[in-house]
């Protein structure tokens, strides 16, 4: 239980950090300075939580 | 405190306007309003707190995420496609069953995410086509599709409205199946016939050439193993607690969607789909994440208090007789921040008043949704628009034809509000 | 918008982000790695840690300290524990002058001054807490972690769908697998806060625990507030102490109320559904906590003083008074720990040969007139074996 436990903790960071790829992608490639802006604000707290700060 | 808490909501709805007018986004311009009330607070930039509220709808947002994930995988294999057209061919010569069935397409993808936008942009587009099909005029379709994803995005079991003030309140997001299921369903089938039940029986082979083929291969065990998964692993949870391990509605949803991955007929590109939908939710995110950065704000410099105050020394009978605009115009405004904001208190209020606070809360989380179709959002009303490429006039049109299921709709949920303890029975799930 | 424009934005809104990245980073790593610094008093005899009780936890977010202060007269045990919900500060600050200045006579008495320390590594997101609070002592100011209700999810994720509380199988609110007063009595290979409850089960079975007393504070707007909370083994000392209390220390009366028998997880209950040791948990004022409070600053959380939760009782929302003297951290240290050695000294009246005498510990009106922290000791000036960190 233990190990999948860990297992599946795992996933969710790895899952936060697939969002957060997909947030810096998105940032590096819109055309639009609005969506740049919130991008990037959206990005905080799924850097800070893959950091495992947050 | 109490001017210094009111300057601060003068700044935040000044800032908000100025934002708006100046063409910013309703996410920008919620967050440069956040930004503006934290400096006159505290003089000077508190970017652990602005930091720290963008964390209160983490777990919201990951399932909001995966469940559209989720969804938007049943759409690509065709899985959606073949449902509906599996109902016209089944059911097209008894207009009554084809248009129950459909209200049941409609309500799945809300009710997984608790977003009307899902329902609209997943299946809005075929249903929509099909009821036209029917005879029911476009404005008429597309008024059924916004209040059907309206209840979709009220209906069990994701309820974001609901999980956020609930979450605020230190209450159990539990009990809330049945009375949401009760409200969503008999607003949805109260919409769907009222608007659609007068129409010609549609001409099948007229539909059939053009809605989408699905793959030749899928049937409904590709398309029904997923969801099978899905309910199993939800039900698993509760029936073995302690063999089970700690899932969570996120990777349950990831694991739903790795099965219809495995199940799909046709090959399909899993990270794509995935990149794509985290693309097309980031305004819906984002909303949540700044929502959380200005309640904290809010929170911190005592405007969240006086609201909560000035909410919950109303008296109950003027509640009564306004929640039914009051609830919908701040969601057209605030988007889900009202939940924590005004749903929190009023549950406070309600429940020392000693009403059922679940079914309070469950009738105020169908009310709310209802706005997403007035300005200046209205997210999902313009969603819908887009969408179904309608050519109508909002206001004059579209929304005038929701007005009568709107009315009922509300009016249902305030007799819930009102009778909230008779309706006590209701609790569960 | 030009491209070399837009790009300039990029750059702009990226630098703020990493800067807001870093200063909030720190803030928050500093907050969790804070220690505080506890001197044992003179009848410490021993510093375990909850990892002692229960392997798995040891040296663990979730290992922490558990004084035993031992008279070596043979009587009962009493167990305190504060911290709980770290976001509750009476709670732990009683613990600590417990544990820094208790003198047993009789008997032994154990403390965890944070009971949750996984909780204390985290504030609120959305509530705005502050992340310290500050007090003030005979030399100088000691700072203490503000933390949460609920496990630092840092340390237990995700949350199931559902929390079925173990063993009742009752059906609570999915955060609350991280509040360890809904885990109780605790699961062995259950969430990080399940296995605290259990650690602590392990403790009041292995130290033979009589009486068990739950620190905790509470919203003015939430009924369960200013009173003590029994399991029915524990209604007869409660409802004494209650009315001992209210007549001759509290300004404010401080009532009972019997654990109810259906609901679940929490330590009134289970502690005593499940071990031998009769359970209290008392509660004091926390205006803080109110949802209708003002500005939230480390103010309000010692002072507890609020003009908008005094409106709110002004309406009849409240289940405690509060007036423009609110309810500062004093009082309700010092209803904790008066209520504390009420509890104390009736058990003994009613349990001959299990008696545990505590001295050297301020009553409601010392507390009141010297403040909290007069009674907290100057780890630099102590030895440095006495010297513990929470």
């Amino acid at each position: 239980m233990g190990i999948l436990n860990t297992v599946i903790e795992f996933s969710y960071y790895l899952l936060s950090a697939f969002i957060a790829f997909v947030l810096i992608r998105e940032i590096y490639k819109t055309e639009n300075y609005q969506e740049a802006v919130l991008y990037s604000v959206i990005l905080v707290p799924f850097i800070l939580r893959i950091l495992r700060i947050k | 405190m109490f001017l210094h808490a009111g300057i601060i909501l003068i700044i935040i709805a000044v800032t908000f306007a100025i934002g708006t007018y100046f063409k910013l986004n309703t996410e920008l311009a919620m967050l440069l309003a956040a930004i503006a009330a934290a400096i006159y607070h505290t003089g000077g930039i508190p970017v652990r707190h602005l930091v720290e509220g963008s964390f209160t709808y983490y777990d919201v947002s990951l399932i909001f995420i995966t469940a559209t994930l989720f969804i938007n995988l049943v759409k690509e294999s065709g899985g959606i496609v073949f449902m509906v057209r599996k109902i016209i061919i089944r059911f097209h010569k008894h207009r009554f069953l084809t248009l129950l069935f459909l209200t049941f397409i409609l309500m799945i993808p809300g009710a997984l995410t608790g977003a009307g936008a899902a329902t609209v942009l997943t299946v809005g587009t075929l249903v929509g086509t099909v009821l036209v099909y029917m005879g029911i005029s476009k404005t008429k379709t597309a008024a059924i599709i916004f209040l059907c994803a309206s209840m979709s995005a009220a209906a069990p079991p994701i309820n974001l409205w609901a999980m956020m003030a609930a979450a605020g309140a230190n209450m159990p997001y539990v009990g809330f199946m049945q009375p949401l299921f009760v409200l969503t369903i008999t607003g949805s089938l109260f919409t769907m016939f009222f608007l659609g039940a007068k129409g010609e029986n549609p001409d099948l082979d007229k539909i059939l050439k053009e809605l989408p083929e699905p793959p030749a291969e899928m049937n409904w065990i590709r398309v029904g193993t997923p969801f099978l998964v899905l309910i199993l692993l939800i039900v698993a949870g509760r029936l073995f607690p302690f063999t089970m391990p700690i899932l969570g509605l996120p990777f349950i949803f990831i694991i739903s969607a790795i099965t219809m991955y495995i199940m799909s007929p046709k090959k399909l590109n899993i990270l794509d789909i995935a990149g794509r939908t985290i693309r097309s939710l980031i305004p819906l995110v984002g909303i949540m994440i700044v929502v959380g950065i200005l309640i904290q704000v809010m929170a911190l410099s005592g405007a969240r208090g006086l609201i909560s105050l000035a909410v919950v020394t109303l008296p109950i009978g003027f509640l009564f007789a306004t929640l039914f605009l009051i609830l919908p115009v701040s969601e057209g405004l605030l988007q889900y921040a009202v939940a924590p904001l005004l749903g929190v208190p009023l549950i406070f209020l309600f429940n020392m008043q000693g009403f059922n606070a679940i079914i309070i809360l469950s009738a105020m989380a169908v009310m709310w949704p209802i706005g997403d179709i007035l300005p200046p959002t209205a997210v999902v009303g313009r969603a819908t628009v887009i969408e179904l490429n309608y050519k109508g006039r909002y206001y004059r049109d579209f929304l005038k034809t929701c007005l009568v299921p709107m009315a009922f709709i509300l009016g249902l949920c305030t007799i819930f509000l009102i009778f909230s303890n008779q309706l006590s029975f209701l609790v569960g799930g | 918008m030009s491209k070399q424009r837009l790009n300039i934005i990029k750059i702009i809104t990226m630098i703020l982000i990493v800067a807001s990245l870093i200063i909030s980073g720190k803030a928050f790593l500093a907050h969790r790695n804070y220690k505080e610094a506890v001197v044992a008093g003179p009848s410490v005899t021993e510093v375990k840690t909850l990892g002692d009780y229960f392997a798995p936890l040891k040296g663990s977010v979730a290992d922490c300290n558990i004084y035993i202060l031992d008279s070596g007269k043979p009587g009962g045990t009493i167990f305190l524990i504060g911290g709980s919900h770290p976001e509750e500060p009476a709670t732990n600050l009683t613990a600590e002058i417990f544990a820094e200045n208790a003198v047993l006579k009789q008997g032994k008495l154990i403390i965890a001054i944070r009971a949750n320390r996984s909780a204390s590594t985290v504030t609120r997101p959305g509530d705005a807490y502050p992340q310290f609070y500050n007090i003030k002592t005979d030399w100088g100011t000691k700072k203490f972690r503000m933390g949460d209700r609920w496990s630092n999810p840092l340390d237990s994720w995700p949350d199931p769908e559902v929390y079925v509380h173990y063993p009742s199988k009752q059906m609570l609110a999915y955060m609350d697998i991280r509040n360890i007063n809904r885990t109780w009595p605790g699961k062995k290979d259950g969430s990080i806060t399940e296995q605290i409850c259990y650690g602590f089960m392990n403790v009041i079975k292995e130290e033979n625990v009589d009486l068990f007393i739950d620190l905790h504070e509470a919203e003015l707007e939430y009924p369960v507030i200013s009173t003590i909370v029994a399991h029915e083994s524990g209604q007869n000392i409660a409802a004494m102490a209650s009315m001992m209390l209210t007549d001759m220390e509290f300004a404010e009366p401080i009532g009972i109320e019997f654990s109810p028998k259906s609901l679940h997880g929490l330590s009134h209950r289970e502690i005593g559904d499940h071990s031998d040791a009769v359970s209290l948990l008392f509660e004091t004022p926390e205006p803080f906590l109110d949802r209708v409070r003002g500005v939230t600053d480390e103010r309000l959380l010692l002072e507890g003083k609020d003009p908008f939760v005094m409106r709110a009782g002004k309406f009849g929302l409240l289940y405690e008074s509060i007036d423009e003297d609110g309810w500062p951290i004093d009082v309700r240290v010092g209803r904790h720990c008066s209520t504390t050695l009420m509890v104390s000294q009736i058990w003994n009246q009613t349990n001959p040969g299990k008696g545990v005498i505590i001295e050297n510990i301020p009553k409601y009106a010392d507390v009141i007139d010297n403040g909290v922290g007069h009674y907290f000791k100057n780890p630099d000036e102590a030895v440095a074996e006495k010297v513990f960190y929470e």
